[in-house]
């Protein structure tokens, strides 16, 4: 796959703080590539640097072969931004939002179509203030896809909206990215990352601590998954610890629950040894690891804090 | 060139939509203009005169009385001492006159002078001596006319059809230069300052405009908005308030395109320091209020005391609205007006300048 954003080195030194360190990734054609940390890790910024919106201390960022730093005209019309907080102008039309949008890349733009494809079309004559938080988001979404760009750069998208609101804004951005749109986005939301993102990188402390297919992270060796049941009657801890891929058993009066490093050698097997021991397993549940875990494992501390 | 068009029309559609900028710009100068215009500080207030009588009055003393009452400037009343003392203690008379009933008896007594007594209120002496000096002049021509003395000279007046200027001439001049200092300060300061606490101005330079761009429709907008603000607030008061405009429209809107270009460097400036909205009018009204009744707005610069007036001759407002003052009742020409012209230019530079030095699009952190 070829890489359209290449970042090496990239840093951001404040007078007293660096809020980016020295981070290096590349983000494939096509993919949607996440960025995932705690507020304040930095993401905003490595993001607002690639984007030509705040000067490069040292290292370098190029999009599309072009290097932000010197480029950052062509690069900026090569991008679609959603900065964090939406504001548009008050007394426009999203209509004219759009077709003003489009003059600022001296493009022309069908603004029907395009708040049709984020599906505001009926909002087509409303401003944006009367618009709900996951219409906003939407709407700047549209707003940023008006130059149809290579990459679309998505600055926490779902934060701060409703369950719902959310989920229907993930099936916007996967839409949009099955379309061909390459995807950049921060998120602090691990579910989110883990459901969009085909790579992460996770940040933490103005460094990237880890980075590689989501599916990948979630099989860190040091993590495990762990099998909670009840049973009708007792059985031997012994023959529990023997079932393959477990670690660890624990057990209180009737409910067990094993760690395993491969629940899906573990469960069959559970399974035939309660049917030859005789016991039914009640309330069984699977705990598999998630980006929560792999982030605690890998900075000590949880996402949240 | 299509960027710069598109994004003028939709800064006006902005600017139109916004009912406090259009309040501001229209309604707030004709306010102004309404009630200043109302108290008319040009009608002279008449002269209160009291007038008291011993008796009933004899038939000339009776043709007197009626010529003082003929007198436009004259507000007279009639009573008793005690009546007309209380008024004059009141503050209600300039002057009460205490008139003999035969002050201008049937049959002339040249050697026995009738004395009328005038009491007057010292707080109000101009307007008793007026009035005093009237009385007289009319009692020497009725001495000459009883003494059937030959009139030795004779003054005839004729009406010219003069430009009668008015407070209201004075004043809609101010109130133009008032209304589009106003409009550029506040709409600007106001505007540019949330679109950079709101991050709109981010938003903006996330995309390939130049900076310049967006000012430039910004200031384009305004300019016209200024056009239409200077020709609709002289209309009204041509129209409405039967005020003179005698000069030419193009150099009005010369000096007004010229004083927008002034305050909106202003504007510009200020938010630039304001990083809040709430911020702006306690800067701006610090700037503005001042010139408000400084600038040669709604009092003429010479009832000043002189420290005041050396303040007040420095104000762009002053040049302002001095230099449209001149062309709108003085039909002045412009060469005329050069040296008001030369100031506003240099005002212009100056508060540019520094709109530039203070005002961006980019963040000032780092």
């Amino acid at each position: 796959m070829d890489s359209i954003i290449e970042v090496r080195n990239l840093t951001k030194q404040y007078k007293t703080v660096t809020a980016v360190d020295g981070i290096s990734f590349i983000v494939n054609q096509g993919e949607i590539f996440g960025i995932l940390g705690p507020n304040g890790a930095g993401k905003t910024t490595t993001l607002e640097m690639i984007e030509g919106l705040k000067p490069i201390s040292s290292g370098l960022a190029l999009l599309d072969g072009n290097d932000v730093a010197k480029h950052t005209h062509k690069v900026k019309s090569l991008i679609g931004v959603q900065l964090q907080s939406s504001s548009f102008f008050e007394g426009l039309t999203l209509l004219e939002l759009l077709d003003t949008f489009a003059a600022l890349y001296g493009r022309r733009v069908d603004a029907v179509e395009l708040l049709a494809e984020v599906q505001l079309q009926e909002k087509a004559k409303s401003q944006v203030k009367e618009l709900s938080g996951g219409q906003k988001q939407r709407f700047s979404i549209a707003a940023a896809l008006v130059n149809d760009p290579k990459v679309l750069f998505l600055d926490e998208p779902t934060t701060g909206l409703d369950p719902q609101a959310r989920r229907h804004l993930w099936d916007l951005i996967s839409s949009i990215n099955k379309k061909g749109k390459t995807i950049v986005l921060t998120t602090h939301y691990m579910d989110e990352a883990e459901i969009l993102c085909d790579r992460i990188a996770i940040m933490d402390h103005a460094k990237i601590v880890a980075l590689d297919k989501t599916e990948n992270l979630l099989k860190l060796p040091s993590l495990s998954s762990s099998i909670h049941f009840r049973v009708n009657k007792p059985c031997s801890i012994e023959h529990l610890k023997n079932l393959p891929a477990v670690i660890e058993v624990d057990a209180e009066d009737h409910s067990y629950k094993l760690n395993t490093n491969n629940a899906e050698e573990t469960l069959p097997a559970l399974f035939k040894h309660a049917k030859e021991c005789g016991f039914n397993l009640v309330d069984l549940q699977l705990h598999q690891p998630t980006l929560e875990d792999v982030f605690l494992k890998l900075t000590g501390h949880a996402l949240r804090e | 060139m299509r960027t710069l068009l598109i994004l003028t029309l939709s800064t006006f559609k902005m600017f139109a939509r916004n009912r406090q900028a259009v309040f501001f710009t229209f309604f707030a100068p004709l306010m102004i203009m309404t009630i200043f215009g109302l108290i008319g500080f040009d009608n002279v207030a008449k002269i209160e005169i009291g007038t008291v009588l011993n008796a009933p009055p004899t038939s000339g003393t009776k043709m007197f009385l009626e010529q003082l009452k003929q007198i436009p400037a004259f507000n007279i009343h009639e009573g008793t001492v005690e009546d007309e003392r209380a008024a004059i203690i009141d503050g209600d008379r300039s002057v009460v006159l205490i008139i003999p009933f035969d002050l201008i008896p049937q049959v002339p007594q040249i050697n026995s002078p009738k004395t009328v007594i005038a009491l007057t209120n010292e707080g109000q002496a101009q307007q008793a001596n007026t009035a005093i000096s009237i009385v007289n002049q009319i009692l020497d021509k009725t001495t000459i006319a009883l003494a059937r003395t030959p009139t030795m000279f004779n003054l005839v007046s004729e009406t010219i059809n003069a430009r009668n200027l008015k407070y209201i001439d004075f004043l809609i001049p101010g109130v133009v230069a008032l209304a589009v200092m106003q409009m550029s300060v506040f709409s600007v300061g106001f505007v540019f300052t949330s679109y950079k606490e709101k991050g709109i101005l981010k938003r903006l330079i996330a995309t390939p405009m130049r900076p310049y761009q967006f000012v430039t429709a910004n200031v384009i907008t305004r300019l016209l908005v200024t056009v239409v603000q200077t020709l609709v607030l002289i209309a009204i008061g041509v129209f409405l308030f039967k005020a003179h405009m005698l000069g030419s429209y193009w150099l009005v809107l010369l000096i007004s395109s010229l004083g927008a270009i002034m305050f909106l460097g202003l504007g510009f400036t200020i938010s630039g320091i304001a990083s809040t909205v709430e911020a702006v009018p306690a800067i701006a009204n610090l700037v503005v209020f001042p010139m408000l009744f400084l600038g040669n707005t709604f009092f003429p610069i010479s009832t000043m005391p002189d420290w005041l007036q050396k303040v007040a001759n420095v104000l762009p407002l002053t040049y302002f609205s001095s230099s449209l003052r001149e062309v709108m009742i003085k039909d002045a020409s412009i060469s005329a007006i050069a040296p008001d012209l030369l100031w506003m230019l240099l005002w212009s530079v100056v508060l540019v300048i520094t709109a530039i030095i203070t005002f961006g699009f980019e963040e000032k952190r780092q």
